[in-house]
């Protein structure tokens, strides 16, 4: 776990509608050294990554309202900004060939070891 | 006066003698009349007799100068010749002699006064009588010697005369006895000729038999068979006088009849008048003078009575009887004959109308060979109307065809089959479907005389219909129990449907709105046949809508003559469809789906069909429902472990944020894995539904929250446990595996941990849970009541509290006790 300094800590864009785990999210991006972007819709999201070209990595969550929301989101994510990486929390079972290439989707309840572990992967 | 009257008179062996020639009241013949002419001018007397003296009268054969024929003995001289055989009697005045004296011929007219009398004596010496000569006057000087030896001579030639006319009487009698044997026979032999030709009915056998005898005895004027039907007599065959009585009935009483029946013996009634067995009263009604009567036997019993009769007395003799006797033999043997044939005519019947009536299909067939004498074909001889009913083939197209002409492509099978059956001689039975007509058939083919077999056979398609309609919905019941999708369920109907059936398409539809268009899933046809599967309007194919409406089939058996679709058969036709079914299938009170059979060929779709086709619909219905039913359970299960998960990771967060202030983060950070832990069990759970886990998985599925799997070594039976069982589980290796982590074996690169598990039979089935640590550093146990983990390691598993810790220098040692019956799930 050895963490190198960086001048400019690494974006963050952390996509949830439930305030509370957005709570939880940005926790887990900080103490990964990271900085947090928040999002609380999909079309906010695209907004966000469409006007900023600082986020490296997206945090989104797959339970949205509309369901297939987050996936749809983690797809055209692949398809527009492909060096974004993608880290995905569910609460569902999922089928891993939909995953986007280089994504990650970690279980919910959350296991703060490897979401920060991942986060910080990514951030290197 | 009598006491003159010589004893020889009386003799019975001349009195036989006397009779043997015949001759008492014969009419007057010329030789005996030129006789007693010739005597009466040989001794110039008036009067000359041939005088026979019988055992109370003389009767004249021949006389001259006598008015009377006969006279009484008292006025007999000749008896008086019988006395002296060799002499010629002469007595000259009658009136002179004492044997004659007070004779009334001498005392009274014609006065008679001289007699000379020549005695008629048989070779034997028997004397019948005399030739005699009367005169009205004493003749003192009798007769001259050469008169009396000439007298003796003309005797002589009267007697030469009596045996000349009892030789001719003799001869012609023997005749007519010879002429009457032969017309017996003769009447006899035609009779009995009669008899053999005749395949007439009894009553005509009868009538030749009476009408035979009454020709042998032509005396007869009437004749009858009277047969024995219980105690009456009945008169069939009555002929001539009997005619009239033709049909009559007797009671078998008191007449001749009933004792020629119940002595068994012919019986000749001569006189009917002075019969014992003849009712007075009834000889004059039955004009009967006499009878003869024979009985009719079989064995010891008597059938009957054959009777001639006459309106004359004495009209039959003992021959009549005996060659009557002959014909009742022959009425026998008619009777027999009769019996027999009625016996093989009623048989042949009885026969002929079982194998008409017969339920089974019969058929006589012979084979036919080639020059090899191979069997190459067969020829159907004979069929019952059964044959024609069951096969459908009228019996004049079958009987004398050949099983090629009639049968065609199917023909050679049952050539080789029944080809076998007449070459070993064994029978066979079988049970086959025969293709022209789609029916199945069993029976028995057996060989006969020669190259001709039989064939015994029933249809039986209904019973192999059910058989295999009943086989379908157990093979239906147990597709439907393994399957688990509508689709799969739905086509494994179909195609159940169609073959059952022996359709060519068979598909389940979803119905649209109120019977409006079906959608017909992919669907199971015939070889040959194309898929009707996709959306279809109902009303694009007629007025077929409001049975379904109703939640009745739609059963078409013919679209082109169907009221509801003959104005669109081109269209059904098109899609190969000549007869179809539509069986509703029924959703709270609405047809929302269809059982779709289709037939290439018009068919009559049969009630059992019918309710075979409702009764797969229902099934698949249950199936259906069943099926969907689970997949709402499985989404209702996803969506719930989905919120379940989702609101644990909230709680975390909450926490989490709660205890920001908190600057120690280990309590938080356990808290949270402690929610894991316990999510993670939930996951198996979730694949089961919630009822089971399997106990490895759970294992498994904690561990590897706190280290790579490959650091423990898992090992025992695995079982389903129950929810509470795996939660239980899950959180106290959790604990197990966090302090191993922190403290034990897994604190150190080598250490493992060793899980290992059994079940203890007994009264009370145990789980022990063995969890022991290697190659780790020493291990101490934890000082004071330790924190929430210890606790929880301390309430082991189900919260029984029976966990044994030894903390062993090489690493922690722990065994965990649980009752079976509370972590086990019995697998239903």
């Amino acid at each position: 776990m050895a963490q190198s300094k960086v001048p400019a800590p690494t974006q963050v864009l952390c996509v949830e509608d439930d305030p509370i785990l957005m709570l939880a999210m940005i926790e887990f991006v900080e103490n990964a050294g990271c900085e947090a972007v928040e999002a609380t819709s999909v079309a906010e999201a695209i907004g966000i990554l469409e006007t900023r070209t600082d986020i490296r990595t997206v945090f989104t969550d797959l339970d949205m309202r509309g369901s297939t929301a987050g996936m749809r989101l983690a797809v055209a994510i692949r398809d527009r900004w492909p060096p974004i990486e993608l880290v995905m929390i569910s609460s569902q079972p999922w089928d891993a060939s939909q995953i986007p290439a280089r994504g990650v989707v970690l279980g919910k309840p959350f296991d703060r070891r490897k979401i920060e572990a991942t986060i910080r992967r990514f951030a290197v | 006066m009598s006491s003159t009257i010589p004893p020889l008179v009386t003799d019975p062996a001349r009195l036989s003698a006397l009779d043997g020639y015949a001759i008492l009241d014969t009419p007057a013949e010329p030789g005996f009349d030129d006789i007693v002419q010739l005597a009466c001018r040989l001794c110039a007397t008036p009067v000359a007799l041939v005088s026979l003296v019988a055992g109370e009268r003389q009767w004249f054969k021949a006389r001259v100068g006598f008015p009377h024929c006969e006279t009484d003995l008292n006025s007999s001289v000749c008896a008086h010749a019988l006395a002296q055989p060799d002499d010629v009697l002469i007595i000259p005045d009658l009136t002179l002699d004492p044997r004659t004296a007070e004779n009334p011929l001498v005392t009274g007219e014609p006065f008679i006064r001289f007699y000379a009398g020549a005695p008629l004596r048989t070779a034997a010496g028997m004397v019948l009588g005399s030739l005699c000569v009367i005169d009205s006057v004493p003749r003192p000087d009798g007769l001259s010697e050469i008169q009396a030896s000439d007298l003796q001579a003309l005797a002589r030639q009267v007697m030469s005369q009596l045996e000349l006319r009892r030789a001719v009487m003799d001869r012609d009698a023997q005749r007519a006895v010879e002429a009457r044997a032969f017309h017996s026979r003769d009447a006899l032999r035609d009779t009995q000729a009669a008899l053999t030709a005749t395949t007439g009915d009894l009553d005509t056998l009868l009538q030749a038999i009476v009408s035979g005898a009454m020709r042998a005895m032509p005396a007869a004027e009437g004749g009858v068979i009277e047969l024995l039907d219980g105690t009456e007599l009945e008169y069939r065959a009555a002929q001539g006088s009997l005619a009239a009585r033709l049909g009559l009935r007797v009671p078998l009483f008191a007449s001749a009849a009933c004792h020629c029946v119940m002595s068994g013996a012919p019986y000749l009634m001569t006189d009917a008048g002075s019969d014992p067995f003849v009712k007075r009263d009834l000889v004059a009604t039955l004009q009967l003078g006499s009878a003869v009567l024979a009985p009719i036997r079989r064995g010891t019993s008597v059938l009957g009575v054959l009777k001639l009769q006459s309106p004359r007395s004495c009209a039959f003799d003992a021959r009549d009887l005996a060659l009557l006797d002959l014909f009742a033999g022959a009425a026998t043997a008619a009777l027999a004959e009769a019996a027999a044939q009625a016996e093989i005519r009623a048989q042949d019947t009885y026969w002929r109308g079982l194998f008409d009536r017969l339920n089974e299909a019969f058929q006589l067939n012979e084979v036919i060979r080639d020059d090899a004498g191979e069997i190459t074909d067969f020829r159907i001889l004979e069929i019952n109307p059964a044959w024609a009913r069951q096969i459908g083939i009228p019996a004049n197209q079958v009987v004398g065809a050949t099983a090629s002409h009639l049968f065609g492509d199917v023909a050679p099978e049952w050539i080789t089959d029944f080809g076998q059956v007449v070459e070993t001689g064994e029978a066979w039975r079988f049970t086959r479907q025969f293709a022209p007509n789609g029916n199945w058939y069993e029976g028995t083919a057996f060989k006969l005389d020669g190259d001709r077999f039989g064939v015994i056979f029933l249809d039986v398609t209904a019973r192999i219909s059910s058989e295999a309609r009943r086989t379908a919905l157990l093979s239906l019941g147990d597709q439907l129990r393994d399957l688990t999708t509508i689709a799969d369920m739905t086509h494994a109907g179909a195609e159940i449907v169609g073959r059952t059936l022996g359709a060519t398409r068979a598909g389940y539809g979803r119905v649209e709105g109120d019977v409006e268009a079906v959608i017909i899933e992919p669907d199971w046809t015939a070889p040959g046949q194309a898929s009707v599967a996709g959306r279809h309007r109902y009303d694009d194919f007629g007025n077929i809508r409001a049975s379904l409406l109703q939640g009745e089939a739609l059963v078409v058996n013919d679209v082109t003559c169907d009221p509801r679709t003959v104005a669109d058969a081109a269209r059904w036709l098109g899609f190969d469809i000549a007869a179809l079914v539509h069986m509703p299938v029924r959703e709270r009170g609405r047809t929302v789906a269809v059982f779709i059979v289709h037939d290439v060929k018009p068919r009559v779709w049969t009630t059992e069909e019918l309710a075979f086709l409702r009764n797969v619909a229902d099934r698949v219905e249950v199936g259906v429902a069943r099926v969907r039913a689970e997949e709402l359970q499985t989404v209702l299960n996803y969506e719930l472990a989905h919120r379940l998960k989702n609101t644990l990771a909230i709680v975390q967060s909450i926490a989490s944020s709660t205890l920001r202030g908190v600057t120690e983060r280990e309590p938080v950070e356990a808290f949270e894995r402690r929610v894991l832990a316990l999510s993670r069990a939930h996951d198996v759970l979730m694949q089961k539904s919630w009822t089971a886990a399997r106990m490895r998985a759970v294992m498994e599925s904690v561990l590897t929250m706190q280290a790579d799997l490959d650091r423990f070594a898992i090992d025992g039976p695995d079982l389903d446990i129950s929810p509470q069982a795996a939660l239980s589980l899950s959180l106290l290796l959790h604990e197990l595996a966090t302090n191993a982590l922190k403290y034990g074996a897994l604190s150190a690169g080598a250490g493992k941990v060793r899980i290992a598990w059994r079940t203890e039979e007994g009264s009370a089935p145990t789980l022990v849970l063995d969890w022991n640590e290697l190659g780790g550093p020493a291990v101490a146990a934890p000082s004071g009541r330790g924190g929430f983990g210890s606790k929880l390691i301390r309430m082991g598993l189900m919260g029984t509290r029976v966990a044994n810790l030894s903390y062993d220098p090489i690493g922690l040692r722990a065994e965990f006790r649980a009752p079976l019956a509370e972590i086990q799930v019995q697998v239903h």
